[in-house]
């Protein structure tokens, strides 16, 4: 049943197109080669306009120690813009766990200091439980109830917050395991162990992501919901395992908190919900779902690092940090924009196409 | 049909002069040229990739031509902008019909002419009549003030027709406008295609069902790799005959199946399935090896009994045994289960992630079953997979890895086969397993269905297309008004037969 009088249908229903055929290839390499781009220029940026306090040797320690609680959470947020949602609630959720270890912490050493020390990574593991529970609740809003993803995680959001001032009485909480703290203060061959962690979580993420039944399965239902669920793909199950894992993290990203800095509190970390948004977007993820690179979210949080230490480094304030903040997101936006547009146009046609051949 | 007063006599409304387009080193079009005189019905025919699509958005001013020209009324348009196109009159009909499904009909009808006169305020009041006038000429029965959202697949083709017509359309190019209708809807389409010829308004027809575009067309055109074939009278043409151009070969559609393989095993029995308001004591068995039809007006419930089966809308009453097991099938979990797959009939938004490519899709549906023991995805059990049903398929692709949204209707609809396939079920249902799908690939996919049933798969192929269901099935249901009217056997299907039983 050969058909050689015929030009193999797809490559002129293509349109020639042939060489974005690779697409989803070809979207990862390019939104990775763009962020490598992107970290370059910004650091070549800022050691040349002040070498001397932005290529010291504080500075770079300040750019690898505060990246990884953005990472993490970026990482998270990443994970449910993946099945076409958002979390909006990782912020409340991290400052629930930092703020639930600190208690813990409290509590127990007021009568033992030594038993509290000792229990740290059992308090450790109470904060990341209470992200998991977090993400349970989220979890069940979108995939159980059907609410829109960003208006569940609005609501538990300000739910969580609002849990936190109360338990918090609207103060600042001292108070850590030193092992934590002094976790935050090592590095391994100069690189701070929590940015090690960062690496490390991000590794684990990105096997979950392309490696797992499970990763797929929170692709597949990002690029298409109907088709996901007429694939046999137990959408409310992806879902709960999406906002458990992404709760997990913003639980981690708690434990990063309070290892950079022995305090907790309920307002920390306020500007972060939307930097970790812009911040996954700028990595390459689609707002729609069905794609995310981890590579690219990872260099992305480190872009806007380096952008806002440079900021310090030449004195500008954290004001105009954030005007930089956003026009690199519209920046790369636009690229994005004007390259789509220089290719043959992703007519309509190219929908009912497959189903009106030629 | 009555035939028309000859149209050749009067002047072309529009004529298509040597187009040549090329992408990017492809040649879509080569010197294709056709004439189209007002009053007339030209079936523009061709397989997947033949330019069609490609000759319409030149028509229609999407694209530009490399070379060549479009001449309306006398008027060349060496490169046309959609604008345009729409002021000369020319308007296109996609098969979604690209309608404001939350608008009311004769907002539908109205709007997109107002705003193409740039008006800049809309008065609900003023446009009503226009509206209203448009049905009425047609003598169409519209409810202007339902939402388009709630109406049939039919009335919404209507709605577009009477919308292009507002805008004073003089060439009215239909993209496959009869797929989705019944019988009897699209009878009263030609009707209707008949007062519209009537009124001098030309119509261009892109459509697989040959059979059904001939009845309809004076003349037709067949395009090949992007060549101009022949243009011939409908009249001295039969769908064979056509195929034959399109495909450049003789294509076999006659009856190759032989009878029911008694001696297989029951992979499926249904009894007594019943849902209130679909379906009513629905029972019948399948057996290893068998391809079953189900065939029956659109609304007969012949969707609505495939769904239920695949666990989409459950059934209320009535048992269901897979391979002699009884089954539980109240979600599409149950049913993948219990080893039953469904293609469904929106192939594009149900059965395809058109951005992923097509290794993903294929995989989309066995997931767990690629499963190494440290629960990561099996990636060289994966490419086994793919890789062999990518050949065994004979999908047309560069590479698995390319993406879905660049293949034509067959290689899509063998890569949602596939991912059925990929699950190794015992029950395959496909809900119009054909459609948009060109003649050659939709012979090869018969041909694929008929071996899997063969290698011991239990298929049922749901469709109203009764050439197909003669050519696959072993024996064809007939579903009437959600019952089974009748079960059609051996020597007793035949194209003539179904229809006539369907329509009953």
């Amino acid at each position: 049943m050969s058909r050689t009088d015929q030009t193999p249908p797809q490559a002129v229903a293509d349109g020639g197109r042939a060489p974005g055929s690779l697409l989803s290839r070809v979207q990862a390499d390019r939104s990775v080669t763009r962020m490598v781009v992107l970290v370059v220029v910004a650091f070549a940026f800022f050691a040349v306009l002040n070498p001397r306090v932005f290529l010291s040797s504080i500075n770079l320690q300040n750019i690898a120690i505060s990246s990884p609680e953005i990472g993490v959470l970026a990482l998270a947020m990443m994970l449910a813009m993946l099945t076409g949602g958002i979390d909006l609630s990782l912020v409340s959720i991290a400052n629930l766990s930092a703020i639930t270890i600190s208690t813990l912490f409290t509590a127990v050493g007021e009568n033992d200091p030594a038993l509290a020390q000792s229990l740290a990574p059992l308090f450790v593991l109470a904060g990341i439980g209470v992200g998991l529970l977090g993400g349970l609740v989220n979890g069940f809003l979108v995939s159980r109830v059907g609410i829109t993803p960003i208006l569940a995680t609005l609501g538990t959001m300000q739910a969580f917050n609002g849990l936190a001032v109360v338990w918090t009485g609207g103060t600042v909480l001292y108070g850590s395991p030193d092992s934590l703290t002094s976790l935050g203060q090592t590095a391994i061959a100069g690189v701070p162990v929590l940015f090690v962690v960062l690496l490390v979580t991000a590794a684990v993420v990105a096997v979950v992501v392309n490696r797992t039944p499970i990763g797929r399965k929170v692709q597949l239902q990002g690029a298409n919901p109907v088709a996901a669920r007429y694939s046999g793909i137990d959408s409310r199950q992806v879902l709960m395992r999406t906002y458990l894992i992404s709760g997990a993290l913003g639980g981690l990203a708690g434990v990063l908190f309070l290892s950079r800095n022995p305090t907790a509190s309920a307002d920390y970390g306020a500007s972060y919900v939307l930097l970790v948004i812009v911040i996954a977007v700028l990595g390459g993820t689609n707002p729609n779902g069905g794609f995310a690179t981890v590579t690219g979210v990872v260099l992305a949080t480190l872009t806007l690092q380096i952008v806002a230490s440079g900021f310090t480094a030449i004195r500008l304030s954290s004001y105009q940090y954030a005007i930089a903040q956003g026009a690199i997101l519209i920046a790369v936006m636009v690229i994005d924009q004007v390259r789509w547009r220089r290719r043959p146009p992703r007519r309509r046609a190219g929908t009912s196409q497959a189903s009106t051949p030629a | 049909m009555t035939t028309p007063p000859s149209p050749r006599e009067s002047v072309p409304v529009l004529q298509v002069r040597d187009i040549v387009k090329t992408y990017g080193g492809v040649t879509a079009l080569n010197g294709v040229s056709l004439d189209l005189f007002p009053g007339e019905v030209l079936c523009l025919a061709g397989e997947n990739g033949c330019g069609k699509s490609t000759l319409i958005k030149i028509i229609s001013g999407v694209e530009k031509p490399d070379s060549g020209e479009i001449i309306v009324d006398g008027v060349a348009h060496p490169a046309m902008q959609p604008a345009d196109a729409i002021k000369s009159g020319i308007q296109v009909i996609y098969q979604d019909f690209s309608l404001f499904p939350n608008l009311t009909v004769a907002e539908n009808i109205v709007l997109t002419s107002a705003v193409a006169d740039r008006r800049r305020l809309y008065s609900p009041a003023g446009s009503r009549p226009a509206a209203q006038a448009i049905v009425d000429e047609l003598g169409l029965d519209l409810d202007l003030d339902a939402d388009v959202d709630s109406l049939s697949v039919a009335d919404k083709q209507l709605t577009a027709i009477c919308r292009a017509l507002v805008s004073d359309a003089r060439v009215i190019v239909m993209d496959e406008p009869t797929t989705a209708l019944t019988h009897t809807e699209v009878e009263r389409l030609f009707a209707l295609v008949q007062r519209l010829r009537d009124r001098g308004v030309a119509l261009v027809f892109v459509s697989h069902k040959l059979d059904e575009v001939l009845q309809v067309s004076q003349r037709v055109t067949v395009l090949r790799s992007g060549r101009h074939v022949i243009t011939a009278d409908a009249a001295t043409l039969d769908p064979r005959s056509v195929a034959r151009h399109m495909t450049g070969r003789d294509v076999d559609d006659s009856r190759s199946v032989g009878l029911v393989p008694v001696e297989g095993p029951p992979v499926l029995e249904v009894v007594d399935l019943s849902l209130t308001g679909a379906y009513e004591g629905i029972s019948f068995t399948l057996r290893r090896g068998e391809v079953l039809g189900v065939t029956g007006l659109l609304g007969s419930g012949r969707t609505e009994i495939a769904e239920s089966l695949f666990g989409v809308l459950p059934a209320e009453r009535g048992t269901v045994r897979v391979d002699g097991q009884e089954v539980r099938l109240h979600t599409i979990r149950d049913a993948v289960r219990a080893g039953i797959g469904y293609v469904p009939e929106d192939r594009l938004s149900q059965g395809l992630f058109m951005d992923r490519s097509i290794a993903d899709n294929m995989i989309a549906g066995s997931l767990d079953a690629h499963r190494t023991r440290w629960r990561t995805v099996d990636r060289a059990g994966t490419r086994t997979t793919i890789r062999g049903l990518f050949d065994r398929l004979r999908i047309k692709a560069p590479n698995v890895a390319a993406p879905v949204r660049s293949l034509s209707g067959g290689n899509a609809q063998r890569v949602v086969l596939a991912k059925w396939l990929a699950t190794k079920p015992k029950v395959l249902m496909l809900n119009g397993p054909t459609v948009g799908v060109d003649v050659g690939s939709k012979e090869e996919i018969l041909a694929i269905l008929r071996a899997e049933a063969a290698a011991g798969m239990g298929v049922i192929v749901i469709s109203d297309d009764a050439p197909e269901l003669v050519a696959s099935c072993h024996r064809v249901l007939v579903i009437r008004q959600g019952r089974l009217a009748h079960t059609l056997e051996g020597e007793g299907i035949s194209v003539d037969t179904i229809r006539e039983r369907v329509a009953a």
